[in-house]
């Protein structure tokens, strides 16, 4: 650093003072690394600018409109969101969302916690072991979808001929309408819960071994280092759970239900974004899609900025 | 200058100053608003250079299975044909997947202005295109002796206010097809095929078991799963809408009756509640997993492909009491995009390929119809000259031209919002356990409640 400094220096101009000559420097190399910022940032904003910001405030802007899928526009206000406050079938895919959310991502948090707990032991193929369990997440979602229709289907699928072994007969877990949502939330969970491993190992590997060390010494039991220990410890990456698997439920899905149910039965796989879809794609009511959609982002939005404010940005108290 | 003064003026270069603000929001708002006029335009393809494109689901075949090379062939050979008589050459172009209906790239084309020139649609989607505004009227191009070869039926679905805009390559009956080896092994012979709603039911009934179904009937809710249903409706003498007063009747003794048939089914374990062998035909008959299936004449096709040696019949749908067996007849139409790049141009080619009375019209449409695709044709001398050729071998075939197709109705062309409130109709009815008539009024009132204020063509 005093090369760089007294290098600086000898280039300084005439009759500047030392000190003077140092700040100048330090001022041009913040300059060059400004530059050099921008130039690395330039693609990316673009990219996000072009494919992302623009097609958001493009979608806002849709939901004012009633559109044919033809071209033809005509300026509504607040209509397509009247529309929607009345849409029964909005509110029902509102209220399957919930369920959906409220079944996949506590789900999600405890096995991919509870698997990361167990990989991260010293067992014998753990290597293999975390490969195996990452390995649906790796595979296309349709692809998933296609391999559990077929495990589950009515009579020739192969979980319906276990169950027939145990007396269980004709369960339909993609036909019945009580069970349809639950068979979604735990392929969904089984297809996510490598990633969510994944995160969770990272987190514990980042816990000092000291603690437990020091834990142990003093009589702590494997659940009261757990608690005391571990989960305060893993509140940062929680946090990254949590709301990575909340957005992700609310905007994903649709590949899922789309091959498994298409909606059904009797509606009750219709997940807000199938809703989405089916307005915007299936009946060209492409303006009605966008204002569902913008109220989709606002929400996400909101609960983000809430969670945010609620933990410190995921630092908790432990910043 | 110290330190501290250093940061702060460095933290007053990084600000932005109302004019950066005001420039960059300039630049913002001139990206969007170009973007906005992009995505706004209602562009038309007129004067756009190079060959018109014909988006289907056959040519060029990314297949090499003979049969669809055949079906390629045909269209491949009609564009050449076109070319050759010095016209504005066709391009075709393949569209994975364009029969599902949930494909959505014939929708982001059209919205986004860029439609192809010649297309093929289904009944379930003409009104929502005919509306769009972007249908060519076919008729000037039409003698009225091509016109009169049509069925009447096969051309309803196509024609608003006495001009047609699309025209139909094939009719697409459904029937019932069933599996020998089930019905044997259950000691059943022709003379047990159900003509009764209950005599079906009963037989579903009395073939599930095990790995099999009795009886399938389409389970997803989908336009198709609405097709498949209509006739049901019909045979009881009712509507979705009346075609004369344009007025809905769902809520009749017909449609509940219906509803109540697909609920019965279900409930009953004469049908199941999801598709076998993942909603194929072909799996499912050959490794025993259906006995009956309502579906439609392309079975033929994927039967005579797939398990040739596997035996399987169809009789027509069964009747409730005191009605008469109907059956939907689907199929695909050739359309012309008004906004293409040669509408004119493109209207003449589909009229030459599809309606005319020239030789060598009559003549392809009997080799798609009688050999390349083996379904039922839409124009009266087709029928005659295939009839006369002796294509029709397959008596399955034979069946479906002689027997089945003469009960047959066009598939209805009802606008997305009446699809939709029949189809929760169908699915709370069938798989929700729900009330026929309640859901039968419920689809009632928001189709009443649409018609309000619906501007577009005539709903048959």
């Amino acid at each position: 650093m005093s090369t760089v400094v007294a290098r600086t220096a000898g280039r300084a101009r005439a009759g500047e003072t030392p000190g003077a000559a140092h700040t100048t420097a330090r001022a041009a190399q913040e300059r060059r690394q400004r530059r050099a910022a921008f130039w690395f940032l330039l693609p990316d904003s673009l990219g996000l600018f072009v494919f992302v910001a623009v097609p958001m405030v493009l979608a806002v802007v849709l939901g004012f409109f009633r559109m044919d899928g033809f071209g033809s526009f005509q300026f509504i206000g607040l209509g397509n969101y009247v529309r929607m406050a009345g849409d029964p079938q909005f509110w029902s895919s509102v209220r399957i969302t919930l369920l959906y959310l409220v079944g996949v991502v506590p789900a999600i948090f405890v096995v991919g916690l509870g698997l990361a707990l167990l990989v991260q032991q010293r067992i014998p193929f753990v290597g293999a072991i975390r490969s195996a369990l990452f390995v649906p997440y790796v595979v296309s979602l349709v692809v998933v979808a296609m391999v559990w229709e077929f495990m589950l289907s009515e009579r020739t699928g192969v979980v319906s001929r276990l169950l027939s072994a145990f007396g269980i007969d004709d369960v339909a877990f993609l036909g019945e309408p009580s069970l349809a949502l639950g068979t979604v939330v735990v392929i969904t969970v089984w297809f996510q819960m490598g990633y969510y491993m994944v995160i969770f190992l990272a987190g514990l590997q980042d816990i000092p071994g000291e603690y437990y060390e020091a834990a142990r010494i003093d009589g702590a039991g494997a659940w009261q280092r757990f608690r005391a220990i571990t989960l305060p410890l893993l509140r940062p990456t929680s946090f990254f759970v949590v709301v990575t698997a909340t957005v992700g439920v609310i905007t994903g899905g649709l590949d899922l239900v789309f091959v498994l149910t298409g909606g059904g039965p009797a509606g009750s796989t219709t997940l807000l974004i199938f809703y989405v879809y089916e307005q915007a794609f299936l009946f060209g009511e492409l303006g009605y899609a966008a204002a569902i959609g913008s109220v989709l982002v606002l929400v996400m939005l909101a609960w983000s900025a809430l969670m945010f404010a609620v933990t410190r940005g995921g630092r908790f108290d432990n910043d | 200058m110290d330190g501290r003064h250093l940061s702060r003026a460095g933290s007053r270069r990084r600000e932005l100053s109302r004019r950066d603000v005001l420039r960059l929001g300039a630049a913002g708002a001139g990206t969007l608003a170009a973007a906005w006029a992009t995505a706004g335009c209602t562009p038309t393809g007129a004067g756009r250079p190079g060959p018109l494109q014909f988006w289907q689901q056959y040519a060029p075949a990314p297949q090499q299975d003979p049969n669809l090379v055949a079906q390629s062939d045909w269209f491949l050979d009609a564009t050449r044909r076109w070319a050759a008589a010095g016209e504005r050459p066709v391009d075709m172009v393949y569209i994975p997947a364009y029969t599902d209906p949930t494909n959505t790239r014939l929708t982001t084309a059209f919205a986004s202005g860029d439609g192809p020139d010649i297309f093929l649609i289904s009944p379930g989607d003409f009104l929502r295109y005919y509306n769009g505004g972007v249908l060519t009227d076919l008729t000037p191009y039409l003698t009225q002796e091509a016109i009169d070869d049509f069925y009447p039926d096969a051309l309803a679905t196509r024609t608003v206010d006495g001009k047609i805009y699309g025209l139909p390559m094939e009719q697409e009956p459904l029937a019932i097809f069933y599996d020998v080896p089930a019905f044997e092994e259950a000691g059943l012979a022709e003379g047990d095929l159900p003509t009764t709603w209950e005599e079906m039911l009963e037989l579903g009934r009395r073939l599930t078991g095990g790995q099999r179904t009795g009886l399938v009937l389409d389970t997803t809710p989908s336009y198709y799963q609405n097709f498949t249903f209509y006739p049901w409706v019909w045979q009881g003498g009712g509507d979705v809408v009346d075609p004369r007063t344009q007025r809905p009747t769902f809520d009749s003794d017909a449609g509940v009756q219906a509803l109540t048939l697909f609920g019965e089914a279900v409930a009953t374990g004469a049908a199941a509640r999801t598709l076998p062998a993942g909603g194929d035909l072909v799996g499912a008959f050959t490794n025993g997993y259906a006995a009956m299936w309502q579906t439609g004449v392309w079975q033929v096709e994927a039967m005579r492909q797939n398990a040739p040696d596997h035996p399987y019949g169809i009789f027509r749908l069964p009747a409730p009491a005191g009605g008469e067996s109907i059956t939907a007849l689907g199929g695909w139409a050739w359309v012309v995009n008004s906004r293409g790049r040669d509408p004119e141009s493109a209207a003449r080619f589909a009229v030459e390929v599809m309606g005319s009375m020239s030789r060598e019209s009559v003549d392809a449409a009997v080799r798609w119809n009688g050999v390349a695709k083996g379904n039922v044709p839409a124009r009266r001398s087709v029928t005659e000259a295939i009839g006369n050729s002796g294509a029709f071998e397959n008596p399955v075939l034979q069946q479906f031209r002689d027997e089945i197709l003469p009960t047959g109705r066009g598939e209805p062309r009802y606008p997305p919002v009446i699809y939709k409130a029949v189809s929760n109709a169908i699915q709370n009815a069938m798989l929700g356990g729900a009330d026929p008539r309640v859901q039968a009024q419920t689809a009632q009132a928001a189709i009443e409640s649409y018609l309000e204020t619906y501007e577009g063509g005539t709903l048959v």
